[in-house]
């Protein structure tokens, strides 16, 4: 029964390193040759860069690194530069945006708000000069820009969550602090603000995308691993002159469900799920607060939310002679 | 180092922090409760190794004599609040008080003048008064929370000058206009958020302040005139809530059901009851302690950074148990602070005057009429 | 016609594990094979059964259905269909639907000749449903603790079993399974994104090799995982979100009773910090 199951490469070849094919339009050369590294080869592929820094990548990780420094400083300020409390408190310090009090203003004291203004100012950058940048590194390989387009996306979501849905709530209070115990107190908080998240169709329909995702990614992945004996990972080649790999795969699916994907489709219905995820996810989020007050009362009111036999329990703030 | 070593280092890194995770475990027997529909998740899971057990109550001093006899105020001079108060049972509580309170090897003399024991020099009586007050207006006036059960002075201090759990005003940030140990008054490890992140000011904002803790939206749709409270705001509520269940040893399911926090008709009885014990906290707060400013000392261990008295929350009574002293009465012991006590008047002044305990109840009428329903099972 | 043009060479008999010949058929695309007989059986007797006992309830409204659990003082006794009986059976038919099918895909990798990794994977999928609704509440001594089978109730239990431990957020195994599963979608995103975009490349542009899918990554961010690596990567971090996710719930409850913020005063109380 122990037979090979494609889990890892048992044996790795050694030639000259890849340097890619050639680029267009490029004003850069890709920095460095590359090098092997065993581990790697155990898992993918050996070999790790080079890479293309280029204009936009450059600029990229420099707002990046603006703001994460920012983050980071203001973190460390925190807890008056101490070393080590920082690395013991950290996950519970913050960079916290502007109180109610600012409203969606653009001029915020730095210790009030500012800085966060500021930090969410660089990541934004840093993430839409990424985003330019994988397209232009798809174009400049001659290649479709979905990478691009799949990575917009996600930009979506966290300008939904940072900037569009305060922009139309008016305030800023309604973003979310950096900081890793921080976000998740928001998250809770957003949800219990707006009557539970759950009874958010486009929340559902998100996190069925996301699991959905999980599980497409598990049986692709398991799939190709299990044809990888018929070359079955040489997905391009299956996709445009099939062999027995692709076919067994098809047919797998076939005869378990019913229906199968093709070696192309497969990557379409990939596509398509893992990008739906923020897409719904942050249709959701704007329509939260903006034309949605309370997702459960909502739920109510559309016959969605299961009843449970009532406590009989008054407000006692509306009996009358009831303490203020 | 050989791939052996490699592996074996890797395998003791993995397993020590495992073990040092699973110490934060409790893999002993549960007690499980059902609150609500079944299938719902309504459910109280207890590990009852690390249960809070109801501290053991002391006996009375000495047995409560009878009722009768002269008065407090016909006996003692300056007595201001128990004057009606028979003579016999005035010493019975002072000696309760004196074992509640007072550090042993001060005794009587924690508050009183040996020389003369009617004198106010010490603001520690001057204290003990309106905490008096307070006791009776609390068992008196806020049944719907404290119901039959009650308090004494022992449900908060247990034998302590000052109650083990209090808190005051917080201090903002410490360099104003600078990050500088700026914790924005959340993200502080907090027991007093449950060790969240979330916000502690809602002491502040909630039990002295009145600020309204119904953050949750009460309508489908937005009314879009600027009431709706912020997702922040939301963390401040959230926090107290946090708070309120570390200091009762329940999870929110005690009270809410989650599919929709608001709704009163999906609540426990349980959460009519803490929305009375909320405005008794502020009650406290407010009327009792804040009154008593300017007669503490100015020492840190009776008051706050910003120097105000230090004031009460739910764990100062609850201390992690639903019911304080596990629903344990001491009133039995101390029936004068069931409520306040006509004031003894010299005889022929008035007829009615004495009167023994009165059943004063100045309680609204809805209070009475809630009370009912969080009833004692 | 149910067969693919090049279907017929494949469908050969043999590698069923039992039953031999006997169900060794095709109905339709699909192949039975004794599990298939099985999986036939409890999916439907527990589908049928999911629309009695919602014949039986207040509603047919498809969102509102929902088929609870007994009440918790049942304890792991069988309790009365109408109290929760129906909710027992369904899940033992569905744990029996869940089996009979991964050992169905097994059946079908050995007549396909290919590695048995589907049904393993489904085996986690399958190990997070049992983990819900048999092993947590096995360990908290009632069937209560399951969830109960409807569209929303079934998160009204969610919700309030996170709340249990006041924050649910900040349960470790939680944060590594969200993490697990939202990495999992962007590695889905940029390999399905990758793949069409060597397949469907920028206009007048011949297909591209996986030297340019390599080329790509590597130009972008140093490292690709290669055409290989990525499928195990995926199938790897896939898994890793469903494990997590059953561990998560396994230990609020059985091992953590309290408000799971809590749980990190280790991590504040190590001895290194003073």
């Amino acid at each position: 029964m122990a037979r090979y199951q494609n889990m890892f490469t048992q044996v790795q070849v050694r030639g000259p390193l890849e340097a890619g094919p050639p680029l267009r339009d490029a004003s850069f050369t890709r920095t460095g040759t590359g090098f092997y590294n065993y581990w790697m080869g155990k898992f993918g592929n050996a070999q790790i860069g080079p890479v293309y820094l280029g204009t936009l990548g450059m600029a990229s990780l420099m707002f990046a690194f603006l703001s994460f420094e920012i983050i980071g400083l203001n973190m460390w300020a925190s807890v008056n530069w101490n070393p080590i409390q920082f690395v013991r408190q950290l996950p519970w310090l913050a960079l916290e945006p502007p109180g109610p009090e600012y409203g969606f203003s653009m001029f915020v004291p730095l210790d009030k708000g500012g800085w966060w203004l500021i930090a969410g100012f660089c990541m934004t950058t840093s993430l839409l000069l990424w985003f330019l940048r994988t397209y232009r590194r798809a174009r400049s390989l001659g290649m479709g820009t979905h990478v691009a387009w799949a990575f917009a996306a996600g930009i979506f979501l966290i300008l939904t969550l940072g900037f569009i849905r305060p922009m139309l709530m008016g305030s800023w209070a309604e973003a979310v602090p950096f900081g890793i115990f921080p976000h998740l107190d928001w998250t809770a908080a957003f949800s219990i603000r707006y009557g539970n998240l759950f009874y958010n169709p486009f929340h559902c329909l998100s996190i069925a995308f996301l699991y959905g995702s999980t599980l497409l990614f598990a049986m692709h992945g398991a799939t190709i691993l299990a044809v990888g004996r018929y070359g079955g990972e040489r997905e391009i080649e299956q996709i445009t002159d099939r062999g027995t790999a692709s076919e067994r795969a098809a047919l797998f699916w076939r005869w378990t469900m019913g229906f199968n994907a093709t070696m192309e489709s497969i990557h379409r219905w990939a596509w398509w799920f893992a990008v739906l995820t923020p897409l719904t996810g942050g249709i959701g989020i704007l329509l939260t607060g903006t034309v949605v007050d309370n997702w459960y009362l909502w739920a109510v009111m559309h016959h969605y939310a299961p009843g449970y036999p009532g406590t009989g329990v008054i407000d006692p703030a509306t009996l009358p002679g009831a303490p203020k | 180092m050989n791939r052996i070593d490699l592996t074996r280092t890797a395998l003791m890194a993995v397993g020590g922090l495992g073990i040092m995770m699973l110490g934060g475990c409790e893999p002993g027997p549960k007690q499980t409760t059902q609150n609500g529909y079944r299938g719902a998740g309504l459910d109280q899971i207890v590990d009852v190794r690390h249960m809070i057990k109801t501290a053991a109550i002391p006996d009375a001093p000495y047995p409560l004599p009878p009722d009768g006899g002269p008065k407090a105020g016909e006996t003692y001079q300056n007595v201001k609040v128990l004057s009606g108060l028979s003579t016999e049972r005035f010493n019975h509580l002072m000696a309760e008080i004196s074992q509640w309170i007072a550090p042993p090897e001060q005794g009587c003399a924690y508050c009183h003048n040996p020389e003369n024991m009617a004198s106010d020099e010490k603001y520690t009586k001057v204290v003990a008064r309106r905490m008096l007050q307070m006791t009776q207006a609390i068992n008196s006036t806020w049944s719907p929370h404290v119901q039959k059960v009650g308090v004494t002075c022992y449900t908060c201090h247990r034998g302590n000058g000052v109650p083990a759990y209090k808190w005051a005003l917080p201090t903002g940030a410490p360099h104003p206009g600078s990050i500088l140990g700026n914790r924005h008054d959340q993200n502080e490890l907090s027991p007093d958020a449950a060790y969240s992140d979330l916000p502690t000011t809602g002491f502040a904002d909630y039990l002295y302040g009145s600020n309204n803790i119904r953050v949750y939206g009460t309508t489908a749709l937005p009314k879009y005139d600027g009431t709706g409270a912020s997702v922040q705001t939301a963390e401040k509520t959230y926090g107290l809530m946090m708070h309120m269940s570390k200091a009762l040893g329940v999870n929110c399911t005690f009270c809410h059901n989650t599919q929709a926090f608001g709704v009163w008709n999906l609540s426990r009885p349980q959460r009519a009851t803490a929305w009375y014990g909320i405005r008794m906290v502020r009650d406290i707060n407010n009327t009792y302690i804040s009154s008593l400013k300017s007669v503490f000392p100015d020492n840190h261990d009776r008051k706050g950074p910003l120097g105000d008295p230090y004031k009460v929350n739910c764990m100062t009574c609850h201390q992690g148990q639903n019911k304080p002293l596990g629903g344990v009465s001491m009133l039995a012991q101390a029936p004068a602070l069931w409520g306040p006590i006509p004031a003894f008047v010299k005889p022929g002044a008035a007829s009615a005057a004495a009167t023994p305990v009165a059943p004063a109840s100045p309680v609204p009428l809805a209070m009475n009429a809630t009370a009912a329903q969080p009833a004692m099972k | 016609m149910a067969l693919l043009s090049f279907e017929r060479k494949y469908r050969v008999r043999g590698g069923t594990l039992i039953g031999g010949d006997l169900f060794d058929f095709w109905v339709g695309p699909f192949f039975v094979g004794f599990f298939g007989v099985t999986t036939a059986i409890t999916a439907s007797l527990g589908t049928a059964l999911i629309f009695y006992a919602a014949s039986l309830g207040p509603t047919w409204n498809p969102w509102l259905i929902s088929i609870a659990p007994p009440d918790i003082s049942y304890g792991l006794r069988l309790a009365p269909l109408r109290e929760g009986g129906f909710w027992q059976i369904i899940t033992i038919c569905a744990i029996g639907a869940f089996v009979s099918w991964a050992l169905r895909e097994v059946e079908i990798c050995r007549k396909l000749g290919i590695g048995y990794h589907v049904p393993f994977a489904y085996g986690f999928a399958i190990f997070a449903y049992v983990s819900l609704e048999v092993i947590r509440p096995f360990l908290l001594g009632a069937w209560g603790f399951g969830f109960p089978y409807g569209i929303f109730s079934h998160l009204d239990w969610v919700s309030n079993t996170g709340y249990q431990y006041l924050h649910f957020h900040y349960n470790p195994a939680h944060m590594i399974a969200v993490s697990f599963f939202f990495v999992t979608g962007g590695a889905l995103a940029f390999h399905g994104a990758l793949v069409l975009s060597s397949v469907n490349p920028a206009p007048g542009e011949a297909v591209k090799s996986p030297e340019y899918e390599d080329a790509f990554f590597r130009d972008t961010i140093g490292y690709s995982v290669g055409t290989l690596g990525i499928h195990r990567l995926g199938l790897f971090l896939a898994l890793s979100a469903g494990f997590w996710s059953a561990i998560c719930i396994i230990i609020s409850g059985p091992l953590w009773t309290h408000g799971w913020p809590e749980w990190w005063n280790w991590w504040l109380n190590l001895p290194i910090w003073s």
